[in-house]
């Protein structure tokens, strides 16, 4: 078998389309700002775990709503780390969803623990009622994932939690910003764990993660997890890993953050004339929306479309980036196969990776572009 | 006290070398909004794979995923045993524990790298490789190890973190295991500015293991064929190791140049490292071994401004983490010896003739 990198050709400007997923070569207008920052980073020459990593992990900690919160390598380790330190290993099972991105199982896989798939709902997100079917005395920790930056149902999956003694580690990789109830999504479990990945609400220039917890204790253990579980510098109190956000994504992080409000609405206000333009078409199917009680981000815009790869090819013709996130759920992947499971197993998943397509609702996305989606859609299904 | 000081590390001297070609490289990365696994990662893993004469490079997230990487692509884990040495930085050890497998301790020589002669004694049958540590940026006996693995069919990982350039009878280090693990920390001799490492290799079943193995097992953007991990390079920091790998031979020759400045200037008062025949050592770290170590330490911060430092002063096998491993203080009498005696000197290429000899003349009055 041979491995292609694959990757560049998802952040390379689609200079053909004129309405992207990617929209990063245009994020800096106030590119000297960013620089001079920068380069207060290299003149204290702190780019391990410096300082601007402890002032942006106190600022995300409000932001999101937990006492702590611990800047990491990425949000897989930021799971696989959340894992680890709720003492998640071999023999353990972990519930989650399959239609999520993959990194969400290889963390539980590579913390030694086994994933057990439950359905989703018509929001694509976990479904509450189908869990404790599959809670085992195995069973150590939920991980639901607020898919595409809507929030799961979080009352009632801490409930389950709480009469099963179960712990919850929340992927909210895409989720920054969400919130039920004006409690932030992250804010929930044990851990909230967000990626900081380029294409997310909050970037940084590279790879970069970040854990909120409430509880004093566990983020001692992560701080002590994430480098090397050296207490000091010579003292090595356990085994352990090397997962540090750079001090220098911290600031580019913090940068960004000053703007997470406008691109969280300017998200918002594109899904919502996206919403209102193809409601009417039978072809296409809206998710539940919840306004009020839920404040959902849209880090993915996506719907349910029949005939979907025929009006991908056709959007992208006609200069839209279209993109599927994703076509095959977790249970159906090779990795997988050890599991057991079958096509069928899951079907609202499957259905959902069968119809599911995303269009851009970044804050670079105008009025114009909007129409023009709806309008392209609309002639599509005439 | 002296008026004059000199830091242990100064990484700002660096940059200021090279400030215009490092602000142009976050200007065009920056702006290109390529920041993962993008075009100047493929450049650099090829560039680094021909400066250690290997076939494949891989950039990871660090130099102790390096190792994490390799062992899980050569398939080893909970149950095996991993030789390696008890007076490294941690993470040598948290790699082997990370996968799974056990650490076994063997005694080091002098020079302070693993002592060759000591492997068999150590081997079981749960062994599966020994992962020699190129401590200081000097080779470990790598021929002597070499043949040792070979007898009892175990693979050799190189651990060299800190000995990038490095060389033994002419080869490169991390050119002469199954594979070598390197750190692109910013203290190391080729640095990035955040967490930074690489693999390398000649076997093509590794290489493409751990390029599927670091980004989430993933054959294309929707076929995961295992369960993987994230640990990428930043395509940022790569930019920024390309650049650095220009100069690394003129920075290792510095390197080089001041150790043997240290040799000349102090041999005959405290003991200093000596590369022998086979050995091209890059002294990421120039280690002394003296009498009352602790006593000179502190002279030289109290009265000469001078900062030295200890590589590193717990052995692993003392380490509260290391309690489950069943060691104790004694099984390794020569790394206990040697922990009490030595002592890293500021060593970096930016580092003045002036503040070379301001240490040099401290150490010698000291043992007037």
């Amino acid at each position: 078998m041979s491995v292609k990198n694959f990757l560049p050709e998802q952040y390379e400007s689609t200079a053909e389309l004129e309405i992207n997923h990617n929209y990063l070569q245009g994020q800096f207008s106030d590119f000297q700002d960013i620089l001079q920052k920068i380069g207060g980073v290299v003149q204290k020459g702190d780019f391990t775990l410096g300082r601007a990593v402890g002032e942006f992990e106190e600022r995300y900690a409000a932001v999101i709503g937990t006492k702590h919160a611990i800047g990491l390598g990425s949000g897989t380790d930021a799971l696989f780390l959340g894992l680890k330190a709720l003492g998640v290993g071999p023999g353990d099972e972990v519930i989650t969803t399959p239609f999520t991105f993959y990194a969400t199982i290889g963390a539980i896989v590579t913390a030694g623990a086994k994933p057990v798939f439950v359905d989703t709902g018509e929001d694509y997100n976990i479904d509450p009622l189908k869990i404790e079917k599959v809670i085992t005395d195995k069973t150590k920790v939920i991980l639901p994932v607020h898919w595409s930056g809507k929030p799961c149902e979080m009352g009632l999956i801490s409930e389950i939690a709480k009469k099963y003694d179960l712990r919850i580690v929340e992927d909210a990789c895409h989720a920054i910003g969400a919130s039920i109830d004006n409690k932030g999504a992250g804010s929930f479990g044990d851990f909230g764990c967000f990626s900081m990945h380029p294409l997310k609400n909050l970037n940084v220039w590279g790879d970069g993660g970040i854990a909120c917890t409430n509880s004093d204790e566990l983020a001692d253990k992560l701080r002590l997890m994430r480098n090397h579980g050296l207490v000091g510098r010579d003292h090595c109190e356990m085994f352990a890993y090397n997962s540090r956000l750079d001090t220098i994504q911290a600031v580019i992080a913090d940068h960004l953050l000053n703007k997470i409000d406008h691109i969280t609405d300017s998200r918002i206000e594109n899904a919502s004339r996206l919403d209102e333009g193809l409601s009417k078409i039978k072809e296409v199917t809206i998710p539940p929306r919840e306004k009020g009680r839920i404040k959902q981000v849209y880090h993915i815009y996506s719907l349910l479309f029949e005939r979907r790869d025929e009006l991908q090819g056709y959007l992208i013709k006609h200069g839209v980036d279209a993109k599927i996130h994703y076509p095959i759920p977790m249970h159906l992947q090779a990795a997988a196969k050890k599991y057991g499971y079958v096509r069928g197993d899951f079907p609202r998943s499957e259905a959902t990776a069968n119809t599911t397509l995303s269009l851009p609702v970044h804050e670079f996305i105008g009025e114009e572009h909007v129409e023009k989606m709806i309008s392209l859609i609309q002639r599509f299904y005439k | 006290m002296s008026d004059k000081s000199v830091p242990f590390v100064d990484l700002t001297r660096q940059f200021k070398d090279l400030e215009d070609d490092f602000v142009d490289i976050f200007k065009s990365i920056g702006r290109s909004g390529q920041y993962i696994l993008g075009d100047a990662l493929g450049s650099f893993e090829e560039e680094i794979a021909t400066y250690c004469g290997v076939k494949y490079a891989v950039g990871v997230a660090n130099g102790t995923d390096a190792l994490v990487l390799g062992m899980k692509a050569l398939g080893i884990g909970v149950g095996d045993e991993v030789i390696t040495v008890p007076n490294s930085f941690i993470s040598s050890v948290g790699a082997i524990m990370n996968v799974g497998a056990s650490a076994r301790f063997i005694d080091v020589k002098n020079d302070l790298n693993m002592d060759p002669t000591k492997i068999k004694s150590a081997i079981t049958d749960k062994t599966k490789a020994i992962l020699p540590v190129h401590l200081t940026g000097r080779p470990a006996e790598m021929d002597a190890i070499s043949e040792i693995a070979q007898q009892n069919g175990l693979v050799v990982l190189e651990d060299a973190a800190q000995a990038i350039g490095a060389m033994y009878s002419g080869d490169k280090v991390g050119s002469l295991g199954v594979l070598g693990g390197f750190s692109l920390h910013p203290l190391k001799n080729l640095h990035v500015y955040g967490d930074g490492g690489v693999l390398t290799t000649n076997n093509k079943d590794v290489y493409e293991e751990v390029l599927l193995l670091r980004n989430h097992g993933l054959k294309d953007r929707s076929t995961c064929v295992k369960w993987g991990i994230n640990s990428r390079l930043d395509n940022l920091q790569a930019a920024i190791a390309i650049r650095k790998l220009e100069v690394l031979d003129e920075l290792n020759n510095r390197f080089r140049e001041i150790a043997s400045i240290y040799r000349e200037e102090l041999e005959d008062i405290v003991e200093v490292p000596v590369d022998t025949e086979r050995e091209y050592s890059v002294y990421h770290n120039f280690v002394i071994q003296v009498d009352r170590r602790d006593e000179l330490m502190d002279y030289l911060q109290r009265e000469h401004n001078i900062s030295t430092a200890i590589h590193y002063p717990a052995l692993i096998h003392t380490q509260p983490a290391a309690k489950s491993l069943g060691y104790v203080e004694g099984d390794f009498p020569n790394a206990e010896r040697i922990v009490k005696r030595m002592l890293s000197l500021p060593i970096f290429p930016e580092l003045t003739k002036d503040e070379i000899f301001h240490v040099v003349s401290a150490i010698r009055q000291f043992y007037k």
